[in-house]
């Protein structure tokens, strides 16, 4: 049986998917994922979890975000006067994240 | 620890003092030098590539721990070559539980190997928390830390692998044959001087109390997976309060050995021969500055 395997480098991080190991259950597969997956990265914590109960959907089922025009969503799309600092970050941010994903998607395309 | 007094810097300690050192020294560090050298043999041949990296991984700490052992008995002159690479094999003193050789394909062997060793290994480790030598005593902490997960290989391998008849009787057969070698990891390298490693509290257990302990954890464990020691070849006075165990032929921390550590040593120094070595490369930093 297969574990999927999150590391997680330190603590209040995310934990990341590093991989996975064979493993009869849940037991031996934390004690396999410590050496297998631990031993040489920063780690702070380590999550397993049987393969098959991950669900999955892909851009094969789906059109993340959606395909019509959904500008209203994006903080910049309501510039029209100067904004307060927190707002300025929090827009870059966004602009930030906009210019990555339509980067995403040409670069799929 | 109140009554027992610190010892001294080792280029301080008397003759006396500096044997009984050393042979503890050796006991520990020959023990974990071979075992790891025995486990490697496990490397590509594991059951699944999982267990493969845990139980190599668990050599490396062992020939790490060794690392410890060996350097501190580097403190009187000896370099590391000669105490592992061209020392006498009649001259070590490990346990003969750790240089018997295994059957191809046995996994239920190293399994047991480990469980038996190291439990015995964490009960040796915690009579040297309150080492009277302090370079064994600030050792044994980061020894430690690594134990735990050793011993819970072993036994969630164990606990597996003894749910069905077949591995279990598996499992039986390692216990017969092991049992009486792992009662030799007590055994003493010489009477006088283990005595006088206890009146020196370089050690706060005896060996016969910490052979009981072990006892009593091992015992009821591996009878609560199914198994039993009655086939074991056990001394006939099955009594831990017994000094003279009648233990295999060869005990090993006396310096007697299986015929089969012969082979092993041979094997592991071959390189060191065949390319006419004088030392060791150290690529690591000295323990003492880590």
């Amino acid at each position: 049986m297969i574990w999927e395997v999150f590391r997680q480098e330190k603590s209040g991080d995310y934990h990341k998917h590093c991989g996975n190991v064979h493993a009869p259950d849940r037991e031996m597969a934390l004690l396999f994922a410590e050496v297998q997956h631990g031993r040489r990265k920063p780690t702070n914590s380590l999550w397993v979890t049987p393969q098959k109960e991950i669900g999955e959907v892909d851009t094969e089922d789906t059109a993340f975000g959606g395909t019509t025009d959904k500008s209203y969503r994006w903080a910049m799309t309501y510039n029209f006067e100067a904004a307060a600092s927190e707002v300025e970050e929090s827009e870059s941010e966004q602009a930030t994240a906009d210019r990555e994903r339509k980067a995403q998607i040409e670069g799929g395309s | 620890m109140a009554a027992v007094e610190e010892l001294s810097e080792p280029g301080e300690l008397t003759a006396e003092e500096r044997e009984a050192v050393q042979h503890q020294l050796f006991r520990l560090a020959d023990d974990e030098f071979v075992v790891a050298e025995r486990y490697t043999e496990w490397q590509v041949k594991a059951p699944t590539l999982e267990s493969d990296l845990a139980f190599s991984n668990i050599a490396q700490d062992e020939l790490g721990h060794a690392r410890l052992w060996y350097d501190l008995l580097q403190d009187w002159g000896a370099e590391e070559s000669e105490l592992i690479w061209e020392r006498d094999p009649s001259e070590w003193r490990h346990s003969t539980l750790v240089e018997l050789p295994f059957d191809e394909g046995d996994w239920a062997d190293p399994v047991l190997r480990s469980y038996l060793y190291d439990v015995a290994e964490d009960i040796q480790l915690r009579a040297l928390q309150d080492s009277s030598y302090p370079r064994i005593r600030d050792r044994v902490g980061k020894i430690l830390g690594e134990e735990d997960y050793h011993r819970e290989h072993a036994a969630n391998w164990l606990e597996r692998l003894c749910e069905e008849d077949e591995s279990r009787e598996r499992v039986q057969a390692a216990l017969d044959r092991l049992f009486p070698y792992a009662l030799t990891l007590f055994a003493p390298t010489d009477e006088e001087v283990e005595d006088r490693i206890d009146d020196l509290g370089i050690r706060t257990e005896p060996l016969v109390t910490m052979r009981e302990e072990w006892l009593d954890e091992v015992v009821p464990y591996l009878e609560s997976l199914g198994l039993s020691i009655d086939d074991a070849e056990l001394p006939e006075q099955y009594d831990v309060h017994h000094n003279q165990f009648d233990l295999p032929d060869a005990v090993g921390r006396d310096q007697s050995h299986t015929d089969d550590w012969y082979d092993l040593q041979e094997d592991f120094t071959h390189s060191y021969r065949e390319l006419g070595r004088t030392s060791a490369e150290r690529i690591m930093k000295d323990p003492d500055d880590e």
